[in-house]
């Protein structure tokens, strides 16, 4: 028997001591793999949202909204500022029209209302309305308003789709954003009143345009609307290179800021610059919340298995000072029992270590979704608290709206997503902590061993 | 040879100063059985710890076969105590876990032995203080008070120590198994002339014994 074995041999002594040492070992190593579990998700979750959530980025001509307001287009020259812009990774420009009777022989599947009357009012009264002094008499001059067709030229026809996601095309295919043929998709609302099916025709523009697909998004408006390949849109209304809305997206929320600011200089006051980046922001802020609340349980985890594993050391070891003080009195040297009581010391860490880590394996994932779901319902309440704004400012346009509600929705799923991966470098480290507190659990009998003098053992009690 | 010259021991105690021995001299020859007597406090036990380097007199030298033990290294007292000294305790103070056998293996291995043959030794030396082989593979609990302190004269016997020093051996023991202690003490002195330093206060062993010093109040008093 030597050092080794009688290390091992002595830790396994009291089974019901031992046990319970290893046990508690066990937990706070769990604990500290499952924090550290957690701790790479959400650190993870914080870079993907920094990639996806937020990192739109909408510019429109200086006072445009939709299709209300007014002053010129974006020009073709803008749209290579911006798609020259470092850090814009991708971006959806389009243009939007209205089509009248004349233009078309659509019949608009909106009914007027007296919302589209009030809208109208202005328009029907362009002949000799600041001329006349009898107001009744022009009201009646004027041309019985008729609802209109929107129209939606765009090099994304995902753009539309009101819940930031993909276009649900319920029949026929969408078209190549690039294209300038004379084809459109057709909201189903606008297809239902006017029969058109895949394949048929209408006329706008005066030219023949061929239905390439039905769209449907749930929303009356979105759904009573055509939608071109911006080049075709451009052509037909004669406005080469023009662009009423665009869409950045900027390749981290990180870069945001300095993306919209750089835009701002580039376009000047031609262009009104909006971004998701507060919102992003805000669920950035609450991962990082998490990320510093599994920090703090990393420490607080550490702390409590090494504070375990000390004290329950000191007991051991001071319960057995006499044992101690014989071993000494028979010629056992300092080196010999403090290497003993090293191994005693790691055999039970170790024992506990590998339960722990075991236990750890099983709790992190649970844990991890537990504590990310939880805060994810609390970001969905500010969400919504704040998210009001641009979305519902009664944009007859739909482009800039659906991109923010689809930052929130993907804000939400990012959230609830978080898995517990259990990546090498994240093991090492619960490893690494592991046997730093072994390694101090053993140190503190060592110490205690070298200070007990071998004259106590012929005290008698 | 082993000389003990005007040592002192003082104890630093929370009430103040106390000393424990005040100048003590003696001198034990080699193959001696020697008694140590006196009430509880003189001093016994104390001067006993010195003599086995487990503690360093205040004040006087120690001399232990040419060497001045009290002025030796950490390191080489635990040697002098592994190799030329064999503790034999009141409270028999054999290690719990490990059995019989084991704790007389345990001090062969501090004493250097080699350790393919550490359990023939220990078998025989269990053998010559009678514990029978089965007795050997116990733990201490499982043992007798008697049994157990032949267990731990075996192992002060491990590594042929010169010296035994014995505190209140028998005084755990009834009177019919403390004579058979006893008498194996005395006849390890007999057989292989080991110096034997017993501490005592009990008058009918110290009377069996070569030389009997008395303490008193940390002083020796008869010789």
């Amino acid at each position: 028997m030597n050092v080794v074995t009688r290390g091992i041999k002595n830790a396994i002594r009291s089974p019901l001591k031992s046990g319970a040492i290893v046990l508690m070992f066990a937990i706070s190593i769990a604990l500290i793999l499952s924090m550290l579990v957690a701790r790479g998700s959400v650190l993870s979750k914080i870079e993907e949202v920094k990639a996806t959530a937020g990192t739109t980025v909408t510019i429109q001509p200086a006072g445009v909204m939709g299709n209300m307001g007014g002053g010129d287009p974006l020009t073709a020259e803008q749209i290579a500022k911006i798609t020259s812009t470092a850090n814009v990774s991708s971006m959806t420009s389009t243009l939007t029209d209205q089509l009248g009777t004349d233009d078309t022989n659509l019949t608009s599947s909106l009914e007027l209302g007296s919302f589209g009357q009030r809208q109208q009012r202005f328009e029907s009264s362009t002949t000799g309305a600041t001329e006349s002094t009898d107001t009744t008499t022009t009201q009646t001059d004027r041309p019985a308003p008729t609802p209109r067709t929107s129209v939606t030229g765009t090099t994304d026809a995902n753009s539309i789709a009101t819940n930031g996601g993909e276009l649900t095309i319920t029949n026929g295919e969408a078209f190549d954003g690039t294209s300038n043929e004379l084809i459109a998709l057709v909201g189903s609302d606008l297809a239902t009143k006017n029969t058109l099916t895949v394949g048929s025709t209408f006329t706008a523009y005066g030219k023949t345009i061929t239905v390439k697909g039905i769209y449907e998004t749930g929303n009356a408006f979105q759904d009573s609307g055509v939608i071109f390949p911006l080049a075709t849109l451009q052509t037909l209304t004669d406005q080469a290179g023009a662009v009423s809305s665009v869409i950045a997206t900027i390749n981290s929320s990180d870069n945001v800021e300095s993306t919209v600011a750089a835009l701002e200089t580039s376009l000047g006051d031609d262009a009104d610059i909006t971004s998701d980046a507060e919102n992003a922001a805000a669920s950035v802020e609450s991962l990082q919340g998490i990320a510093s609340l599994t920090t703090a349980g990393v420490i607080a985890a550490s702390i409590a298995g090494a504070l375990v594993t000390i004290l329950l050391m000191f007991l051991v070891v001071r319960e057995r000072r006499r044992e101690i003080g014989v071993m000494k009195a028979i010629g056992g040297s300092n080196r010999s029992i403090i290497g003993q009581f090293i191994v005693e010391g790691l055999t039970i860490t170790v024992i506990g270590a590998i339960i722990g880590l075991a236990l750890g394996i099983l709790v992190s994932g649970p844990m991890t979704t537990s504590l990310v779901s939880n805060s994810a319902n609390s970001t969905t309440s500010t969400q919504t608290a704040t998210q009001g704004g641009p979305g519902s400012a009664g944009m007859r346009m739909g482009g800039p709206g659906g991109a923010f509600r689809g930052a929130s929705a993907q804000l939400n799923t990012n959230l609830t997503q978080v898995t517990a991966s259990l990546t090498p470098q994240i093991f090492a480290s619960a490893v690494g902590i592991t046997l730093l507190i072994a390694l101090l659990g053993s140190a503190i009998p060592a110490w205690l061993t070298a200070r007990i003098r071998p004259a106590e053992v012929l005290r008698t009690e | 040879m082993l000389t003990v010259e005007n040592v002192s021991k003082t104890f630093n105690t929370p009430g103040g100063q106390v000393q424990a021995l005040k100048d003590i001299s003696l001198s034990v020859k080699t193959g001696e059985f020697v008694s140590i007597i006196g009430k509880s406090g003189s001093g016994k036990s104390t001067l006993l710890s010195i003599l086995g380097a487990l503690d360093n007199p205040s004040t006087g030298s120690i001399v232990v076969d040419d060497d001045q033990i009290n002025k030796l290294s950490g390191a080489k007292q635990t040697q002098y105590r592994a190799k030329k000294i064999g503790f034999v305790f009141q409270q028999y103070n054999l290690v719990p876990n490990l059995t019989a056998l084991e704790n007389v293996m345990l001090a062969l291995e501090f004493g250097g032995y080699p350790a393919n043959s550490r359990l023939d030794r220990a078998t025989q030396l269990l053998e010559s203080v009678g514990i029978e082989a089965d007795q050997q593979q116990r733990r201490p609990t499982r043992l007798s008070g008697g049994q157990q302190q032949r267990v731990s004269i075996a192992r002060a016997l491990a590594n042929q120590p010169a010296y035994i020093l014995a505190d209140e051996p028998t005084g755990n023991l009834d009177s019919v198994t403390g004579k058979k202690i006893f008498d194996l003490l005395h006849d390890l002195s007999r057989s292989q002339q080991t110096t034997i330093i017993v501490v005592t206060h009990d008058l009918e062993i110290a009377g069996k014994t070569d030389k009997t010093f008395t303490l008193k109040d940390g002083k020796i008093t008869t010789k």
